[in-house]
């Protein structure tokens, strides 16, 4: 009778879980649909790829959201279904998220790493497939992998940044004191950056010393603490750069509660910079407080990505790294290159 | 009679109702029950999700859970005491480091050496072992609450791995480890055969041996069980030792299949591993809780984010997924703590 009982719920318990999950699964599949509803046959607009794999590593800040929806747009603009992986910063996760790309014989992968070194077996997994790999904006340090790495050039886009912001120290007649925000160091970003900007103050001779190196690992919360700390010992400090745009909350937080947030035009404003040029940046730029971003093409990296996945399912040869040369945008400039800002764009949507 | 006849339909009608519940409270309470589950779980993504039964989508789910296993293995151990480890993360960062550091190619202690690879291992099976020493001496001996010490010390031994990192490569990962000890990552039968015999060694240890009755005891009451003889401040540390322990196992396979010794490695693990126990039927206060039931616990929540993944659901989604599953869990346990308190 027991048996029977619990048979007979254990039956339709089951019964119910499938009939669920198989709902879960039309509807997923209805989104293969969806994609060819934008009038593009995936054959036709795309050639063999019909499937990308997208890991991120994570979605935190405005930068990877926007290049996110991009890959996601221009793929259902292509006929190609993209199958995401966000990694929360576990690059174990993230091999998880790649091996099972790898094993839905996806046409491409595209990867924004934890960091160059983790990446490399899931680069190395992807080669043994047979499956190109686009490391998205983070390349991986030098090994056998073979991928195409879409990276900003970090170094001559940061120095073209600093140096505008060491001209403004130098028209202030007195020589300047500077803070770095630098990133995650195992990031080659971050060491770009913060090599980038070394090069501008060394450059400047006597103009600026730095007094502050703070390491953030790209986390505001250290940002925060670091620039509390470095304001605190050096009240002095003219000049901040942050190795990313999403820190400049942080610096706002302590600056305003020391009540040294000042536009560019008013005394006692410290000298801002930074790099991404993200929706933030832009607001912060226009409105007068930050004076240069050195800005990355988030969309014509997002292209270059998916482009290269087409070449090299074509059959043709794709390059090792593909810069985006990207440029510093300044007050001087701000007006004349804000089409070409990508936090500028999603700014604007956003109003 | 008839009345009696009516008294008898009415106690059978009664035996009948009372009995009901009784099935589902047995059906839950069963040993096999996550097992089962599994099984449902299987065999529903099976038809609907593109290669999840493929044997090389197979192999990636046994391969992947396995430094989960090793993990909830050691947590389990204790759960039974009443305890909690919340540093197991920090346990697997700070490891991977010092085997890093000890046979890394570019900065490591013994680079090049034939002997790089075992004083590697030993090396970070003994940080696991002496992190789980400090937990438990906290614990046992100065009687600090379990989850204090732990999360405080996985803030120490987190921060720990990346200045050591920092201060001997001036890097947080360390790379370049030598091909004998990647073979771990890259070889799946190797890892297999680690996991699987350490996983039978805590079994047998939780079910044959003299620690593993005091574990339960201790876990049970320990003013009772320090009545009895059992040495509890001894028995809580060596659970604590033997989740590092462990905790460094799955270290040992998480760098080798990353070819790269981090202190971040694992650090969104935590959830799953307490998970995992909990599922498998392990209780939260204590005294109950098997190894076989942690394996159907991990292997559960494998296949259910697997499953979830290769469906393209978004990772915030399998994420809220897994925390409800975990939740219901941990809320069966405590009505089944409840209940037991009721029928004593």
């Amino acid at each position: 009778m027991n048996l029977r009982i619990t048979f007979t719920r254990t039956f339709f318990t089951t019964a119910l879980a499938v009939v669920a999950l198989a709902l879960t699964g039309c509807g997923k599949s209805d989104s293969g649909a969806e994609n060819s509803s934008t009038g593009l046959s995936p054959s036709a607009a795309s050639g063999q790829v019909k499937t990308i794999g997208v890991a991120f590593e994570t979605l935190q800040t405005e930068f990877w959201v926007a290049a996110f929806d991009k890959l996601k747009a221009d793929c259902a603009a292509k006929g190609i279904t993209m199958l995401e992986g966000v990694a929360d910063g576990d690059a174990s996760k993230q091999f998880d998220q790649v091996k099972n790309f790898i094993n839905r014989k996806v046409d491409g992968i595209i990867i924004v790493p934890k960091d160059g070194k983790t990446v490399i077996p899931m680069i190395k997994a992807a080669n043994l497939a047979n499956i190109p790999v686009v490391l998205y904006n983070r390349p991986a340090d030098p090994s056998d992998a073979k991928h195409t790495a879409v990276a900003p050039d970090n170094f001559a886009i940061t120095k073209e940044a600093v140096t505008y912001l060491v001209s403004l120290a130098k028209k202030t007649g007195k020589k300047q004191k500077a803070m770095i925000l630098m990133g995650d160091l195992s990031d080659v970003n971050a060491i770009g950056r913060r090599d980038g900007f070394e090069a501008a103050i060394k450059e400047a001779g006597d103009a600026v010393e730095v007094v502050a190196r703070i390491p953030t690992d790209w986390n505001q919360e250290k940002a925060l603490a670091g620039v509390q700390s470095a304001m605190q010992a050096n009240p002095d400090i003219g000049l901040i750069f942050t190795s990313s745009d999403f820190m400049f909350p942080s610096i706002k937080s302590v600056l305003s509660n020391l009540g040294k947030w000042k536009k560019h035009n008013e005394p006692g404003h410290i000298i801002l910079g930074g790099f991404d040029g993200d929706a933030t940046a832009y607001q912060l730029m226009a409105e007068g407080y930050v004076d240069a971003t050195g800005v990355q093409d988030v969309y014509w990296e997002a292209e270059q990505a998916i482009q290269v996945i087409l070449d090299a399912k074509a059959g043709q040869a794709v390059p090792a790294r593909i810069d985006d040369k990207g440029f510093a945008i300044t007050q001087a400039n701000l007006k004349e290159l804000e089409p070409r800002m990508w936090g500028a764009v999603v700014a604007k949507k956003k109003k | 009679m008839g009345s009696g006849g009516g008294e008898e339909k009415e106690v059978t009608t009664a035996a009948t109702t009372s009995r009901e519940p009784r099935t589902t409270i047995k059906l839950v309470g069963s040993e096999f029950f996550v097992l089962f589950l599994c099984l449902i779980v299987f065999a529903a993504f099976a038809p609907f999700t593109p290669g999840f039964v493929s044997p090389a989508n197979l192999t990636n789910i046994l391969i992947a859970c396995l430094p989960l296993l090793l993990l909830a293995t050691g947590q389990t151990m204790v759960l039974i005491t009443g305890g909690i480890d919340l540093s197991v993360t920090a346990t697997i960062g700070l490891s991977s480091v010092v085997g890093a550091l000890v046979m890394g190619g570019d900065a490591g202690w013994l680079r090049g050496s034939p002997m790089a690879m075992p004083v590697a291992i030993v090396a970070m099976l003994g940080t696991g072992a002496l992190v789980g020493l400090f937990n438990g001496a906290c614990i046992a001996w100065l009687r600090m609450p379990a989850f204090m010490v732990t999360l405080t010390t996985t803030m120490f031994f987190s921060g720990l791995a990346v200045w050591l990192a920092k201060k001997v490569v001036n890097a947080e990962s360390i790379y370049n480890l030598p091909p004998a000890f990647l073979a771990l990552g890259t070889q799946a039968w190797l890892a297999l055969l680690m996991a699987v015999v350490a996983t039978l060694l805590a079994h047998v240890l939780l079910a044959r041996t003299l620690l593993g009755r005091w574990l339960y005891a201790v876990g049970h009451n320990p003013r009772t069980s320090l009545i009895s003889g059992v040495p509890v401040a001894g028995v809580t540390v060596s659970a604590y030792v033997l989740s590092g322990v462990f905790a460094a196992m799955a270290a040992i396979l998480l760098t080798a299949r990353l070819e790269t010794g981090s202190p971040n490695h694992g650090k969104a693990l935590l959830l799953d591993v307490i998970g995992a126990a909990v599922i498998g039927g392990t209780s939260l206060f204590g005294g109950k809780g098997k190894v076989l039931w942690t394996v159907y616990g991990v292997l559960f929540l494998s296949l259910l984010g697997n499953g979830l993944n290769l469906l393209n659901l978004s990772d915030f989604l399998i994420t809220i997924v897994k925390g409800a599953v975990i939740l219901v869990a941990a809320l069966l346990d405590v009505w089944r703590a409840k209940f037991v308190v009721r029928g004593s």
